[in-house]
């Protein structure tokens, strides 16, 4: 108990509310945590819920944890909350293991999908109830609960009860009862599931902001591929208990490891072609139709058979064979606003998504029409 | 086709308001009002009547209140009670956690464990008591081998025993009540509090306890209400000081000269149990009786507001809360996590204990080889089931209370079953009240009830008829009916029944292929919880039978006062076992009308 006080009574001495509203920068001030997950091990029955999955996580980091339902991301989430306990392995925060740690002593903030506000509770009461568990006096607390309210825009509604609130509110609120007490960790639940898609966009960057302004570690949790992408420094993507691939956004969606990961994060084509020849990472493929192209691939692979990954955004349509297209059939168009929808159908059978944005010079193709696509060896990248 | 029917829609409509108002499902409604108007409202008002028919209207309730005799026992009524109700909550809280909180298997054991004895008759269930604590029972047994006493001694007819049984015989009430609050709540919320620093004690004291309060609430004021009317387990376990109301109503019955006192007695209780009651509703809405929730959801927004207004006292709360409240929460938050978890796991099985080892000695003793009451039996034998199954009274017994089972069963079955689909597809005003007339009977003391339902039995000589005491007992048998199958009702959607409807089924059609298949569970259920309030009905029965019509409980109910033998252990098991049975083929039924309520 000793040890979490003082620290909370420093945090609360010390810095105050940063106002910073520096975006796209490190924090002024890391105060997170290193998370260290060493062989963590979650069984029930013969299924392995968490499967031997190690991570580092740096202080002030904000990760994703990103799967489908039953890919072991919550489970992992609840193990470092303490709400369930390893069967395997260790969790080192800052270098100290914390299993023997009961919950309400790890100082960490959650956020939950269903917010969990306390409905006995003022919205002042629930945000101020972190504080009043460490023992904070009563000046401090009111101090520190009407700046968290500010930051997240909900002084107006401090007397409020949370069933008098809108989802996004209550949201807000539950975030604000999670870094009231500038906890070193915060973890988040999927906590933007049960809000509509514009609401969830904006506290996307809310949250976003909020993590250069405490500097806290974030570990998030979700299912949603574009909240991953947006929001996070790294993702870990999660399938059947492991971390199949672990990076920044960008290398995430640019190089994925498997087809699991290239499937599950942005829409994909994959083709399966045969390699003709390599010069270091780039290989020349030829697929099924004979259309014979450049990828680039993580290291050199040996001659065979692989899957291709094209994005439908990074290929190039015209009307006119050029020096390195080949011919497609479109069976479908669909124009989505901004951008242009196009499936078509290579030779061979493998269909192709295609994906480009809407110009004036370029007509809404009809089903039927022939087109010629082609794309570059850097758009294009070898699975593994 | 179409447009000349769409056409024709509005006129046949006009002309016909008369037809659709018949169709209207309200009308279900009307033989279970008229039902419980003739045989439960009308006695009641007669009972009223008879009470303020002395010289002047007081006279009779002068003398409850002048003979210190009543008074006394009015007083002492009310302590009990009272008792009863706080050691239930004390024992029913931790053992509802511990329900929420278990999982698969063992939450199942634990809630059958609470749920059986609540289906098993309170005269079986106090007998089960008279077994455990008699001279040559195991309680007794136990302590002279471990040495704590150095021969048996009288452990019953005592106000411990009295507490003892009442609460043992009440806590299944106490709990499921309680469950089903606790259940309600968020998983989350617990969690949350724990993610932010909150002890268990914490966590329950400053989320789990506030919020659960109106089932806290509404669990005490049921055993509450149901303490006052007590009469079976005070008579049997308790000593000549521990007289409770109920008991002079009974035993004043008996002479004829106290005609009008005797009433002024029962509308006393009735009355007292009728504030309670009204009490209750005001903080809980009346829907606490049959478990339900207020229609409108304002308790949270309520609550609230109380908090942040007046701040005089607002100041002295806090200060106080500083002081000490959030200092003693935390320092209990060093506590170690398993603190509160054994508290609860140790309370839990304390009551799970309480509640099936009486019923597991009587099982066993029903097999004992001797001739007398004495645990652990000397040997096994079927030779009292032998003489159970032998013996023309115990049998003739056994098939005039099935009898008069189904007959009731099929009573209350059948407006039961009206009255909830009026209730819940029927479009009609003031629904609250009429849900509360026909629930009601739950809450009338059952001595009030056998009481006012002599007078109209005399009237009619009903007395000792097998289809006067089935209507009788299907005044308690109808809310049974209409609360599980509204339940069920609701469960239903009424969109599959438009569906049906639109795709061109009449009315009875869809009732006859949607609705009745979709609440079978819930109407098998229902019967079989009538038949088994009738079957083990014996406060009315008492009134209102004679000496040619005895049923089951009315030969157990002798045998106890007379002599305690293993034939009523046999008696105890088989009833046991038709509760199992019974629980067993309703299961699908229940777990879909607690998802319902």
């Amino acid at each position: 108990m000793a040890e979490p006080l003082a620290l909370r009574a420093g945090i609360s001495g010390g810095a105050g509310v940063a106002t910073s509203q520096a975006r796209g920068t490190r924090a002024s001030q890391v105060i997170g945590s290193s998370i260290a997950v060493r062989g963590a091990e979650k069984r029930y029955g013969q299924f392995r819920a968490v499967d031997r999955i190690n991570l580092d996580i740096e202080p002030g980091e904000f990760i994703t944890l990103l799967g489908p339902s039953g890919s072991g991301k919550t489970t992992l989430l609840n193990l470092l909350a303490g709400f369930q306990s390893l069967d395997g392995g260790e969790i080192l925060v800052d270098g100290k293991p914390v299993h023997n740690v009961p919950t309400h002593k790890r100082g960490f903030g959650m956020v939950f999908q269903s917010y969990a506000l306390f409905p006995n509770m003022t919205v002042t009461q629930n945000v101020a109830f972190p504080l009043r568990m460490a023992g904070v006096d009563r000046a401090t607390t009111e101090r520190r609960v009407a700046e968290t309210l500010e930051i997240m825009r909900l002084s107006d509604h401090a007397n409020k009860s949370p069933s008098e609130m809108s989802g996004g509110q209550q949201q807000r609120v539950a975030i604000a009862r999670a870094i009231v007490m500038r906890p070193k960790v915060v973890l988040m639940d999927e906590p933007l599931s049960a809000l509509d898609r514009r609401l969830r966009e904006s506290i996307q960057i809310e949250i976003r902001d909020l993590h250069q302004t405490i500097g806290s570690t974030i570990l998030f949790v979700t299912h949603d591929q574009g909240e991953a992408l947006t929001m996070s420094d790294r993702i870990a993507v999660l399938d059947a208990g492991k971390i199949v691939q672990i990076g920044r956004p960008l290398d995430i969606y640019r190089h994925p490891s498997n087809r699991f990961v290239a499937s599950f994060v942005g829409e994909s084509n994959l083709i399966e072609a045969e390699i003709m020849q390599k010069r270091g990472t780039t290989v020349t493929l030829k697929n099924r139709a004979g259309y014979v192209f450049d990828a680039e691939s993580r290291d050199a692979i040996d001659v065979g058979r692989v899957t291709v990954l094209v994005r439908p955004e990074r290929i190039a349509i015209a009307n006119e064979p050029t020096g390195s297209s080949t011919p497609v059939t479109v069976t479908s168009a669909i124009f989505l606003g901004e951008i242009l929808r196009i499936e078509a159908q290579m030779d061979g059978g493998d269909t192709l998504l295609i994906r480009c944005t809407d110009t004036a010079r370029r007509p809404l193709p009809n089903v039927g029409d022939c087109l010629h696509v082609s794309w570059g060896s850097e758009d294009c990248w070898v699975l593994t | 086709m179409t447009t000349i029917s769409l056409s024709e829609e509005p006129r046949h409509q006009a002309s016909s308001s008369l037809a659709m108002k018949l169709k209207n499902p309200a009308l279900l409604l009307l033989p279970a009002v008229a039902f419980l108007s003739f045989i439960y409202l009308l006695p009641l008002i007669d009972l009223v009547r008879i009470s303020i028919s002395g010289p002047s209207w007081l006279t009779y309730f002068q003398r409850v209140f002048a003979v210190p005799l009543y008074w006394e026992s009015l007083v002492r009524t009310m302590q009990i009670s009272v008792t009863v109700a706080f050691l239930c909550l004390l024992f029913g809280y931790p053992t509802a956690l511990l329900i929420h909180r278990t999982r698969g298997i063992t939450r199942a054991l634990i809630a059958t464990a609470i749920v059986l004895p609540y289906f098993i008759a309170i005269l079986i269930r106090t007998y089960a008591w008279m077994v455990l604590l008699g001279r040559n029972g195991p309680v007794n047994k136990f302590l002279v081998s471990i040495g704590i006493l150095s021969e048996p001694v009288q452990l019953l007819f005592h106000r411990g025993t009295v507490l003892l049984g009442m609460t043992a015989v009440l806590l299944p009430l106490m709990v499921l009540t309680i469950y089903s609050s606790v259940s309600r709540l968020d998983p989350g919320l617990t969690r949350a509090a724990l993610a932010s620093g909150a002890g268990p004690i914490a966590v329950f004291w400053r989320v789990l306890l506030p919020l659960t309060l109106p089932g806290i609430g509404a669990g005490f004021l049921l055993v509450f209400v149901a303490a006052i009317g007590f009469f079976i387990t005070p008579t049997l376990l308790g000593g000549p000081g521990d007289q409770m109301f109920a008991m002079h109503i009974t035993q004043q019955a008996d002479s004829v000269t106290s005609e009008g006192f005797l009433q002024a007695l029962g509308v006393v209780l009735l009355l007292i149990t009728l504030l309670v009651v009204a009490i209750a509703g005001r903080f809980l809405g009346l829907e606490f009786i049959w478990g339900g929730r207020k229609l409108t959801e304002t308790t949270a927004g309520k609550a609230v507001p109380a908090a942040t207004s007046g701040t005089a006292r607002r100041s002295f709360g806090s200060a106080f809360a500083d002081a000490i409240g959030w200092p003693l929460l935390r320092l209990f938050g060093m506590l170690p996590a398993s603190c509160g978890t054994w508290t609860v796991r140790l309370m839990g099985g304390l009551v799970v204990a309480v509640l099936i080892l009486p019923i597991v000695v009587v099982m066993i003793i029903s097999f004992s080889s001797a001739s007398y009451l004495t645990f652990p039996p000397p040997g096994f034998s079927l030779r009292w089931y032998e003489q159970f199954f032998s013996d023309t009274n115990w049998m003739r017994a056994f098939w005039t209370s099935a009898l008069i089972a189904a007959v009731s069963a099929f009573i209350a079955v059948g407006l039961g079953t009206c009255a909830a689909l009026g209730i819940v597809r029927g479009n009609v005003r003031g629904k609250s009240a009429i849900m509360l007339l026909l629930v009601s009977p739950i809450i009338v003391p059952p001595v009030v009830l056998g009481l006012s339902l002599y007078t109209l039995f005399l009237k009619f000589d009903l007395v000792g008829s097998v289809f006067g005491l089935a209507a009788a007992h299907a005044i308690g048998g109808l809310p049974i009916v209409v609360v599980i199958l509204s339940a069920a009702l609701q469960g239903v959607d009424s969109r599959l029944e438009q569906a049906a409807s639109v795709h061109g089924a009449s009315s009875l059609t869809v009732l006859r292929l949607v609705t009745l298949p979709a609440i079978m569970p819930g109407l098998a259920a229902a019967t079989f919880f009538a038949f088994l309030h009738s079957f083990d009905e014996l406060v009315l029965t008492l009134f209102l039978s004679s000496a040619q019509l005895k049923t089951l409980p009315l030969m157990l109910w002798g045998d106890i006062n007379y002599r305690l033998n293993p034939v009523l252990a046999v008696v105890s098991t088989l009833e046991v076992l038709l509760v199992v049975g019974g629980l067993f083929l309703a299961r699908p039924a229940l777990a879909t009308s607690q998802k319902a309520t």
